[in-house]
C-alpha cells in the first residue's frame, strides 16, 4: 500500500476526490450486493418463522433442559450486546483519544453497534415465556399501579440497553448529518429530496460547526462510560446471582473487555470484504487493521487473565460448588464448548504477536471469524454450563439444542446484515467530512496546485 | 387438620341405568357452565330418590331453586368411603366441591391407614376421570363394539348365562364384602364356579403356616413394636401387605425417637425400596434365603434362648443348618451369621417376614416356612406376628388354572370377569388368552377397556368405587363402607345391580334375589349387622357407620394359640429355574403400578419409580459387573430371553442388583389399557413358565440370557446426577451418635469428615450481622405485623422416599404432568420430589446404600429468587411465604436459575390443556390456579389450606390452633415425616420438631435462611 | 428561495491560508456578521473567526443533573408506591438504584446535548444567506452581508485574498 510512512492515517487524496470516492460507493449495487441482502432477508425469516413458532406453541420448542433455564437465547443476547461495545469503543473513546487511525473506520463499526444492539434488543422479548406481555418490565402507570423491581439485574438491563441504543443511534445520525449534506450537494432527483430532508439543513457554515464540534465532543464524553457500564450491567445479570460460575467479581471488566474482543472480531469480519467490495483500500491500509489487531490482542489478552483467574479463584476459595463447576467446564459433558471457548479466545488471539498476521488480511479474516465463534461459545459456556450443575447434583442436566434455538440464532443474524447491507448502500460507510478534516486544503504560499 | 363435617349421604345415585344423557358426557368439552350445573343439579337431587331417567336431571338443570343441605358453591363436602386400589382397605376421606371428587384423604379413624393415604390410592381419582374408562354398556358385533341400552346388555347376560347353566365361570378381583357374598350366591344360583383372583396372592405364606402350624392363614405382622427387622426378600414398604400400615409401624419403630431405634436387614438380591431403608443389606441369591433363616432359627435354639418348649424338637433338624453350612449357600459368614441370630433374639420382640413377589422362587413355601420357624423360636409369634387377623384367602393361581383347563376342555362356556385382569396378569405362556378366546361368551364389568374387556363379547362397566354402594372386609374387625360422591362420570351401572336385574331376567333366580337395587341389598344386610350387634336404631346405626367410613371396632377373633404342628419338614431343596440363561430374572412389584392396574394412571406413570428414579416406561437393572461383561450402558436396549419368550427393554445399571440377576418391574407393557398404558414398556410376565408350585406362580424362576441391539432408548429419569459430591443435601449420622445427642457437625467430625463450615471467624461474624439487620428488614411494612410465620420440619430418618407425598401434591395443586419427552428433559413440574442419592457401592466390596431426601420449595427468608424478578412475580408474604403470583409472571426465569435447591418449575408448553383433558379436568381443585403457558410455578406451602384454615377460625371466631394447617404431602405421609406450622408459636408441634440435635437445613452455608429444616437419618 | 435574500457578497475560495486572510482582513474592517462555508471543521478558519466557546455543554450538564435526580427519584418513589419485601431487602435498596440512575443520567445527557446543538445552531438564523453545493466539496465558501454601496470595497478585498469566484447578492 502507498500508505505515507510518516502520517500513515492521513489519505492521500484531495477534497474532491475523497467526496468522489466515497459518494462512489454509493452508486447503483451489483447483483452480488442483491444476492447479498435477499441472503439476509431469508434468513431473517428463518428466524421470524421460529418466532412465530415458540408463540403458538411455547418455549418449550427451544432445548432448554431445566435447571438450564436459560441458554441459546440469552447466549446470543449477550453476544451481539458485546458486538457493539467495539463500534462505541473506536467511535467515542478513539475520539476521544484523539487516535487518529479511528476515522477511516469509526462510521461503519458505529453502524454495526446500532444494528447489533437492535438485533440483541429483540432477545429478552424472544426468550421470557409470555413474550407478548414483555412491556410489563417497564415503568409505565397501568391501572393499579404495579411498578417494576428495580433490584433485579433484568431491569437494570432494560434501562441500561434502552440507553445505550439511543445514543448510539444519536450519535450516529449526529456524525451523519454533514455527509448527508454532501450527498445532498452532489445527487439529483428523488435522491436530492430525500437527502434534503435528512441534512436538515446543513450547511457547513462556522455559525453551525461551532456547536456541532463542541456537542459532538460531550455526546463522546457520554457514551465511553456508557459504554463500559452496559456490559458491566450485562454481565451483572449474571454476576449478582448466587450460582457458580456466575457468581464472580471479575465479571464486569471480564465481560467489558470480552465485548470489546468479539466486537473487534466482528468489525474485522464486515470490514475486511467491505473493503474489497466497495474499493476503499486506499482509505481503510493495512494501518488501520494493524491496530485493530493490536487491539484484539490486547483484549484478547485480558480474556486470557480472566479465565485463567476463574480457575484459580475457583481452585483457591476452596469452594467444592465452584471447583466442580470450573471443573465440568473444561472435562464434564460440555467441555467441547468449554474448550472452543479457551481456544478460539484466549490462544487464537496471541496469534496477533506477528505482525505480518495482523497485516494478513486472509490471516486475520480467518481469526476474526474465530473470534466471533469463540466469543459465542464463551456465553454459552458461562450461561449454559454453570445452570446444569449448579448446588443440587439430584436436579442436574445436560444442554441441548434445538431447530428452534438454530432458527432464532440465524435469524438474528439475518436482521442485522439486513440493515447493515442497507445502511451500506445509502449512506456513506467511512465519515466524508472527518476524513477531510485531516487533509489539509490548499494553500497560495505553499502553492498548493 | 381443619373440621370437615363428614356428610352422610342418603340413597345417593341409585339406578342411573339410562345414566349419562348427553349433557352428561364430560366427553362434550371442558367443563362448560352448563355441564357444571348439570352435575351440581344431579348432585342436588341425590338427596330426593329419584328414579335416575333423564327427565329427572333436566329437572334438576336450575340448581339451588331448592338448596341442597350438602351442597355449597365453595365449601367442600367430604364424604367417608373405602379405597379399593389394593386389597388392603385403606379408609378415605373424599373432598367434593360442587359435587365433584376432587382429592383422597386418608379417614384418620381407620385402622388401616389412620388418615394416610399411599399415592395409588391418591391417584384413585384418575380412575374416576380417566379418558380410557368405558363410556357405556357395549357388545361386540363382527369384532367391533357397539353400544347398546342397559337392559339389552343386562338381558343379554342373564340370557347367555342361562344357557350356559352350569358351565359359568365367574373370576373376581373384589375382596371380602356384601358384593362379594352377592356374586357368590349369584355364580352358585348359575350353578357356576367363582375364582377370586389377585394377581399378587400370598399364597406362599398360607401354604408354610400351615405346613408349620397347621393355619391356613395370614398373620398380621406389627411392625411398630418390633425392635429387630428382619425381611427376607418380603418388599414390606411398596407391594407385600398392607404397606401404607406397615410402613406406619416402620416409621414408628425404625425411626429415631430420641432414644433409640429398631434395627433393619433386609436379605435379597436386589435393593428395592424397602431395602434401600434397611440398615444392613445382604445381597443373598434367589433360594438361599431359606437357608438364612433355618441357620438364624437353629443357632437360637442352640443358645437356648427364649424358644418355646415345643420348639426343641426342632433342635435336631435344624443343627443341619450350622452358621458353616448356611454361610455356604449364601456366602455370609458363619460370625455374621451368629451375630444376625443374636441381636434378632435379644431385641425382643423381633420380626422376621418373607413372601414378596421379589421372593416368590420355587423354593418360597420353603422360605416362609422357615421364616415362620425362626419368628416361633424367637419368640415373636403372638407378639409381632398375630394369626386370626381374618385376612382375605383369594383362590390363587392354581384355580385359574383349573379355570384354563375347564375353558379348553368346554366345561366352561361362559365367564364374567369383574375387577381383573387375567389377560395382562397372568403369563403369557399360562395361554389363558387362547382358552378365553374359545369361549362363547364373555362378558366383563372392568371401567377401562384392558386386555381381558377388549376380548369380552359383552361389556358392563361398571360404577367407580367412588360411584356405588359397597363395604369391604379387609380383615377381621374392620368393616368399611363405600359410598357413593357424586353423579357418575359416565353411563356406567353398579356391578351389584347388575347382578340383581339380571337375577331379575332369570325367572328361577328372580326369588332369590329379591332387592330393587343393590343399595338396598346393602342396608338390608347391614339391618341385620345391626340387629345382630344389638343395635336398637338399625338406621342409626347405618347413619353412624356411614358417617365414619364403617366400623371398626368389630369383635376380633381371639387369636387361636398357636403351636408348631408336630413334625415341620425343615429339609430345603434349592429351588430350580427354567432355562440355562446366565442371569436369574427377576420382575419387580413396582410401588406405582402394583399388579399393572397403575399404569393408566399419568400420576404414577409420572411418579418416579422411588429406587430409579425412572418414569414413563420399563427398564432392566443390571448390576455394573454385569454391564461391563455385556458391554452395556444405561438406555441401550438389550434382548432379554427365557425359554418362554424374550422382550426388549433399555438397561438401567444399578449397583443395587447381584451380579447374576436382571431385574425389571412388572405393571407395565399393555396391549390394551388406554392411551397412558397402551404400548409402554414391556410386561417380564411373557418371560415367564406357567408351572405352578403348591398353588402359586413362582415369579422368580426363570433363567435369562441377555443379547445386545442397536437399539436406544433414553430412560426418563428425574435424577440429574446420583451422588451428593459432598454437598450434604442427605445428612446422615450413626445411631451411636445420634444417642449421644451429637449434631451433624459433631457427627461429621467424628467420622472424621473436616468442618465444612466454609467461613473464618470473622466472615462468621460478619454474617452473623447481616443475619440480625436481615430480621430487622423482615419488619418492614406489612411485615411488622404480628402474623404467623410457616414453616416444615422434615424427619429423614422416618421418611422411606415411598413418593405418596409427591401425587398428593399433584392432586392437591392441579400440577401437570408433561409425558416422557418432556421427562427427557428435565422438565418435569413436581413441586414436591423425592431426591434419592446413592452411597458407596463404587468400588467393589464397599457397601452399597441409598439416601432419600424430599425437596421442596424452601420458602427461604433471604430468597434468592425474589430480588431477581423484574416484575415482583417472586416475592415474600408477609406471613413469611415464598410467594409467586402467576398472573403477574412474565417468564423471565431468573428465579429459578437462581434457585440454590432448583424447586421452581416451568411451564413450557400449556402443560395442563394435555395434562387435565376431560374428564381428568374434573377433578381440578378450584382452590388452585391452573397456571397457564410461560408461567414459573412452584410450591406454595399449600396457601389455599392455610387460608381456608384461617378463614375456617375466623368464621368460629377463634384463633387458629396448631395443626389446623395440614399440607397435602403431610396429610399423605404414611410415615408422619412431615410437620408443619407456625415457627412464631413457641408451642407448636414444628417448633418441638425442630429443636432436635439432628435439625439442619440443606445448603444452610448459603444463608439465604430455608423455612424447611431437616432431621439427618440415623443408620442403626 | 422565496425568502427575501440578505444583500451581500459571497465569495468561494481553493485555498485555507486565503480564506482566513480574507476573514481577518473582513474583521478588520469592521465585518463582525460573516458567514463561513466549510466541508469540515477547519482549526485555521475557526482561529481567524474567533469565536466564543458553544453553550452546548451548559445543556449536557442539565440534562445529566435531571437524569441522576429521575433516576433516584423514580426508582425510590416507585419501591415505597408498591412496597414488597423480595429476599429480605430494604424496600428502597439504594446500591442497586444507582445503575438506574446512571443510566438515566446518560441518556438525558446525550439527549439534551443533541437539543443544545439543534437549538444553538437554528439560534443564528441563516435565512436568505447563500450556499453553494461545492462548498460541501472541497471549496471554502465565505458570504459577507453588506450594504449595496459597501459592495465594491468589500469584492475587492475578498478578489486581493485570493478568491477564485465572487458574486454579489441580493439588492
Amino acid at each position: 500500500m502507498t500508505a505515507l510512512a510518516h502520517e500513515p492515517h492521513r489519505p492521500t487524496q484531495t477534497h474532491a476526490e475523497v467526496t468522489r470516492d466515497i459518494l462512489g460507493t454509493l452508486k447503483t449495487p451489483s447483483r452480488g450486493y442483491y444476492l447479498a441482502l435477499f441472503g439476509a432477508v431469508a434468513m431473517f425469516l428463518v428466524g421470524l418463522f421460529t418466532f412465530t413458532m415458540l408463540l403458538k406453541e411455547g418455549l418449550g420448542l427451544a432445548g432448554y433442559t431445566p435447571p438450564v433455564m436459560w441458554s441459546v437465547y440469552i447466549t446470543t443476547f449477550v453476544f451481539w450486546i458485546g458486538i457493539g461495545h467495539a463500534g462505541t469503543l473506536i467511535s467515542a473513546i478513539l475520539f476521544l483519544f484523539r487516535s487518529p487511525w479511528r476515522t477511516a473506520v469509526y462510521r461503519s463499526t458505529e453502524a454495526m453497534t446500532v444494528f447489533a444492539v437492535m438485533t440483541a434488543a429483540l432477545f429478552p422479548i424472544i426468550h421470557i415465556g409470555r413474550q407478548w406481555i414483555f412491556y410489563w418490565l417497564l415503568p409505565y402507570p397501568n391501572a393499579r399501579f404495579l411498578w417494576p423491581n428495580f433490584k433485579s439485574p433484568l431491569l437494570w438491563d432494560v434501562f441500561a440497553i434502552t440507553t445505550y441504543f439511543t445514543v448510539s443511534t444519536t450519535f450516529l445520525i449526529v456524525g451523519l448529518i454533514p455527509d448527508v449534506a454532501a450527498i445532498r450537494d452532489k445527487v439529483s432527483g428523488w435522491r436530492h429530496t430525500i437527502y434534503k430532508l435528512a441534512a436538515l439543513g446543513w450547511t457547513g457554515a462556522n455559525s453551525q460547526w461551532r456547536h456541532y464540534t463542541r456537542g459532538y465532543l460531550y455526546l463522546a464524553a457520554l457514551a465511553t462510560p456508557l459504554v463500559l457500564s452496559v456490559h458491566s450491567v450485562v454481565s451483572w445479570d449474571f454476576a449478582m446471582s448466587i450460582i457458580p460460575g456466575w457468581h464472580g467479581t471479575i465479571f464486569a471488566p471480564y465481560f467489558v473487555a470480552g465485548a470489546i474482543y468479539s466486537g473487534i472480531g466482528m468489525v474485522l469480519t464486515l470490514l475486511i470484504p467491505l473493503r474489497k467490495v466497495l474499493h476503499l483500500e486506499h482509505m481503510i491500509t493495512d494501518y488501520h487493521f494493524d491496530n485493530l489487531g493490536k487491539l484484539t490482542l490486547l483484549t484478547g489478552s485480558i480474556l486470557f487473565y480472566a479465565y485463567a483467574m476463574e480457575y484459580f479463584v475457583a481452585w483457591y476459595s476452596g469452594n467444592i460448588f465452584e471447583q466442580t463447576t470450573f471443573w465440568r467446564r473444561a472435562f464434564g459433558p460440555m467441555w467441547w464448548a468449554g474448550w472452543s471457548m479457551i481456544i478460539c479466545n484466549a490462544f487464537v488471539s496471541q496469534l496477533l504477536w506477528f505482525r505480518k498476521i495482523r497485516t494478513n488480511l486472509t490471516s486475520l479474516f480467518i481469526i476474526s471469524l474465530f473470534i466471533n465463534l469463540g466469543m459465542w461459545f464463551e456465553r454459552f459456556v458461562i450461561i449454559a454450563s454453570s445452570l446444569s450443575n449448579d448446588y443440587d447434583p439430584y436436579a442436574w442436566s445436560n444442554p441441548a439444542i434445538t431447530w428452534a434455538d438454530w432458527g432464532i440464532l440465524i435469524g438474528s443474524f439475518g436482521w442485522f446484515l439486513m440493515y447493515f447491507l442497507l445502511f451500506a448502500r445509502t449512506f456513506p460507510v467511512v465519515a466524508i467530512q472527518e476524513i477531510k478534516e485531516m487533509i489539509p486544503y490548499p494553500r497560495k504560499h505553499t502553492g498548493g496546485h | 387438620m381443619t373440621v370437615r363435617p363428614v356428610i352422610t349421604r342418603d340413597q345417593g345415585s341409585e339406578d342411573r341405568d339410562q345414566g349419562a344423557s348427553p349433557e352428561l358426557s364430560p366427553l362434550t368439552a371442558d367443563l362448560s357452565r352448563r355441564r357444571f350445573l348439570t352435575v351440581l343439579g344431579v348432585a342436588g337431587a341425590g338427596s330426593a330418590a329419584l328414579s335416575g331417567c333423564s327427565t329427572a336431571k333436566v329437572e334438576k338443570l336450575i340448581p339451588y331453586l331448592v338448596q341442597s343441605e350438602d351442597q355449597v358453591p365453595g365449601i367442600p363436602t367430604w364424604y367417608a368411603s373405602t379405597c379399593t386400589e389394593c386389597s388392603a382397605g385403606c379408609g378415605v376421606h373424599v373432598k367434593t366441591r360442587e359435587a365433584r371428587a376432587i382429592k383422597l384423604e386418608g379417614n384418620p379413624e381407620h385402622p388401616v391407614n389412620a388418615g394416610t393415604l399411599c399415592q395409588r390410592g391418591q391417584a384413585a381419582l384418575q380412575g374416576l376421570y380417566n379418558p380410557g374408562r368405558i363410556k357405556g354398556p357395549l357388545q361386540k358385533q363382527r369384532g367391533a363394539f357397539q353400544s347398546l341400552l342397559w337392559d339389552e346388555a343386562i338381558g343379554r347376560l342373564a340370557q347367555q348365562f342361562q344357557n350356559a347353566r352350569g358351565k359359568v365361570a365367574v373370576i373376581s378381583g373384589a375382596g371380602p364384602g356384601s358384593f362379594d357374598d352377592l356374586l357368590a350366591a349369584w355364580t352358585q344360583a348359575q350353578g357356576g364356579r367363582l375364582i377370586r383372583y389377585q394377581p399378587f396372592d400370598r399364597a406362599p405364606e398360607r401354604a408354610a403356616n400351615l405346613r408349620v402350624f397347621g393355619l391356613d392363614e395370614l398373620p398380621l405382622y406389627d411392625f411398630a413394636t418390633a425392635r429387630y427387622i428382619v425381611s427376607f426378600g418380603a418388599d414390606f414398604l411398596e407391594t407385600w401387605g398392607p404397606v401404607i400400615e406397615q410402613q406406619r409401624g416402620f416409621a414408628q419403630s425404625h425411626g429415631f425417637n430420641g432414644k433409640s431405634m429398631a434395627r433393619h436387614v433386609y436379605a435379597g438380591p436386589r435393593m428395592d425400596l424397602t431395602a434401600m431403608n434397611a440398615d444392613e443389606w445382604h445381597p443373598l441369591l434367589p433360594g438361599s434365603e431359606a437357608s438364612l433363616a433355618l441357620g438364624m432359627a437353629g443357632v437360637i435354639l442352640g443358645e437356648r434362648t427364649t424358644a418355646p418348649q415345643d420348639a426343641n424338637a426342632l433342635a435336631a433338624s435344624l443343627a443341619a443348618y450350622t452358621p458353616e453350612k448356611v454361610a455356604q449357600d449364601t456366602g455370609l459368614t458363619p460370625d455374621a451369621i451368629r451375630k444376625l441370630a443374636r441381636e434378632f433374639v435379644s431385641a425382643a420382640p423381633s420380626l422376621a417376614v418373607a413372601g414378596g413377589i421379589g421372593a416368590q422362587h420355587r423354593g418360597a413355601v420353603d422360605l416362609c416356612a422357615a421364616v415362620a420357624i425362626l419368628n416361633y423360636v424367637a419368640g415373636n409369634v403372638g407378639q409381632t406376628v398375630r394369626f386370626g387377623a381374618g385376612l382375605p384367602k383369594p383362590d390363587g393361581y392354581a384355580a385359574m388354572q383349573q379355570l384354563i383347563a375347564a375353558m379348553n376342555a368346554g366345561e366352561v362356556t361362559a365367564v364374567l370377569v369383574h375387577d381383573a385382569n387375567p389377560l395382562y396378569a397372568l403369563p403369557r405362556s399360562a395361554r389363558f388368552a387362547e382358552a378365553f378366546a374359545k369361549l362363547p361368551f364373555k362378558a366383563s364389568t372392568s371401567l377401562f377397556l384392558d386386555e381381558t374387556a377388549a376380548a369380552c363379547d359383552l361389556l358392563l362397566p361398571a360404577h367407580h368405587a367412588l360411584e356405588r354402594w359397597d363395604d369391604l372386609r379387609p380383615r377381621a374387625g374392620v368393616l368399611g363402607l363405600m359410598q357413593p360422591v357424586m353423579t357418575p362420570v359416565f353411563d356406567t351401572l353398579a356391578p351389584g345391580d347388575v347382578l340383581l336385574r339380571a337375577a331379575q331376567k332369570t325367572p328361577d333366580l328372580k326369588a332369590q334375589f329379591p332387592a330393587p337395587s343393590f343399595e338396598a341389598h346393602l342396608k338390608q344386610k347391614w339391618a341385620e349387622l345391626a340387629r345382630s350387634r344389638g343395635a336398637a336404631d338399625t338406621e342409626q346405626f347405618w347413619r353412624d357407620a356411614l358417617q365414619h367410613g364403617g366400623i371398626f371396632n368389630g369383635a376380633v377373633a381371639t387369636p387361636p394359640a398357636v403351636r408348631l404342628v408336630p413334625t415341620v419338614p425343615t429339609v430345603l431343596t434349592a429351588p430350580s429355574f427354567d432355562g440355562d440363561g446366565e442371569l436369574i430374572l427377576l420382575p419387580v412389584p413396582s410401588s406405582m403400578y402394583f399388579d399393572g392396574r397403575g399404569a393408566n394412571r399419568p400420576w404414577l406413570l409420572e411418579n418416579p419409580d422411588p429406587v430409579t428414579k425412572i418414569t414413563w416406561g420399563s427398564w432392566a437393572e443390571l448390576n455394573p459387573e454385569t454391564a461391563r461383561r455385556l458391554d452395556v450402558r444405561e438406555g441401550e436396549i438389550i434382548r432379554v430371553t427365557s425359554p418362554h419368550g424374550s422382550i426388549d427393554v433399555p438397561v438401567y445399571v444399578y449397583p443395587g442388583v447381584r451380579p447374576d440377576v436382571v431385574a425389571i418391574p412388572l405393571g407395565l407393557g399393555h396391549t390394551e389399557f388406554g392411551e397412558y398404558a397402551k404400548g409402554l414398556g414391556v410386561n417380564p410376565l411373557d418371560l415367564l413358565g406357567a408351572g405352578s408350585v403348591e398353588g402359586f406362580l413362582p415369579y422368580v424362576a426363570t433363567r435369562v440370557s441377555i443379547a445386545t441391539t442397536l437399539g436406544f432408548h433414553k430412560l426418563a429419569k428425574t435424577e440429574g446426577n446420583p451422588r451428593q459430591l459432598g454437598r450434604h443435601i442427605a445428612e446422615a449420622m450413626p445411631l451411636a451418635h445420634a444417642e449421644q445427642g451429637y449434631t451433624v457437625e459433631e457427627s461429621l467430625k467424628q467420622v472424621g469428615e473436616e468442618e465444612h463450615a466454609v467461613n473464618t471467624a470473622r466472615e462468621a461474624e460478619a454474617i452473623a450481622g447481616f443475619r440480625a439487620s436481615q430480621v430487622e428488614k423482615t419488619k418492614l411494612g406489612a411485615y411488622a405485623e404480628e402474623l404467623p410465620k410457616w414453616g416444615m420440619v422434615i424427619d429423614l430418618a422416618k421418611c422411606t422416599g415411598c413418593s405418596a407425598c409427591v401425587t398428593a401434591c399433584y392432586a392437591e395443586n392441579n400440577i401437570p404432568w408433561v409425558g416422557y419427552d418432556n421427562v427427557t428433559r428435565g422438565r418435569e413440574m413436581s413441586w414436591m420430589r423425592i431426591e434419592r442419592y446413592f452411597e458407596g457401592g463404587v468400588e467393589p466390596g464397599e457397601p452399597f446404600a441409598a439416601r432419600v431426601v424430599p425437596m421442596l420449595c424452601q420458602h427461604c427468608d433471604n430468597a434468592p429468587c425474589e430480588p431477581v424478578c423484574p416484575v415482583y412475580a417472586a416475592y415474600h408474604t408477609a406471613d413469611g411465604l415464598n410467594g409467586q403470583v402467576y398472573n403477574r409472571c412474565v417468564g423471565t426465569r431468573y428465579c429459578s436459575n437462581n434457585c440454590p435447591y432448583k424447586v421452581r418449575y416451568f411451564n413450557w408448553f400449556p402443560f395442563a390443556k394435555r395434562a387435565f383433558q376431560a374428564p381428568l379436568d374434573l377433578q381440578l381443585n378450584p382452590d388452585v390456579t391452573v397456571r397457564a403457558r410461560g408461567v414459573m410455578e412452584k410450591c406454595t406451602f399449600c396457601v389455599q389450606r392455610i387460608r381456608g384454615a384461617q378463614h375456617q377460625a375466623r368464621l368460629e371466631d377463634r384463633p387458629l390452633a396448631d395443626g389446623d394447617v395440614r399440607t397435602a404431602c403431610q396429610q399423605a405421609c404414611p410415615s408422619g415425616a412431615i410437620v408443619f406450622g407456625n415457627v412464631k408459636d413457641p408451642e407448636s408441634r414444628v417448633v418441638r420438631a425442630a429443636e432436635d440435635h439432628r435439625e439442619y437445613h440443606v445448603l444452610g452455608e448459603l444463608n439465604v435462611r430455608p423455612s424447611v429444616t431437616y432431621l439427618a437419618k440415623v443408620q442403626a | 428561495m422565496a425568502r427575501k435574500p440578505v444583500p451581500g457578497v459571497l465569495a468561494s475560495f481553493t485555498q485555507v491560508d486565503a480564506a482566513t486572510e480574507a476573514i481577518t482582513g473582513l474583521k478588520a474592517r469592521g465585518f463582525r456578521d460573516l458567514t463561513v462555508y466549510t466541508a469540515a471543521p477547519n482549526h485555521e478558519i475557526e482561529d481567524a473567526l474567533k469565536e466564543p466557546v458553544s453553550w452546548v455543554r451548559l445543556f449536557t450538564l442539565i440534562g445529566g443533573l435531571t437524569g441522576v435526580t429521575a433516576g433516584f427519584a423514580m426508582t425510590i418513589w416507585m419501591s415505597r408506591d408498591w412496597p414488597l419485601l423480595v429476599g429480605g431487602k430494604p424496600i428502597a435498596a439504594i446500591p442497586p438504584y444507582v445503575v438506574i440512575a446512571f443510566e438515566l443520567t446518560i441518556l438525558y445527557g446525550a439527549l439534551s446535548t443533541c437539543a443544545g446543538m439543534l437549538i444553538l445552531s437554528l439560534a443564528k438564523s441563516l435565512k436568505g444567506r447563500p450556499y453553494h453545493p461545492r462548498f460541501s466539496d472541497d471549496r471554502i465558501g465565505i458570504f459577507v452581508p453588506c450594504a449595496p454601496e459597501q459592495t465594491g470595497a468589500v469584492r475587492s478585498l475578498l478578489t486581493q485574498a485570493g478568491s477564485e469566484e465572487v458574486t454579489v447578492h441580493g439588492a
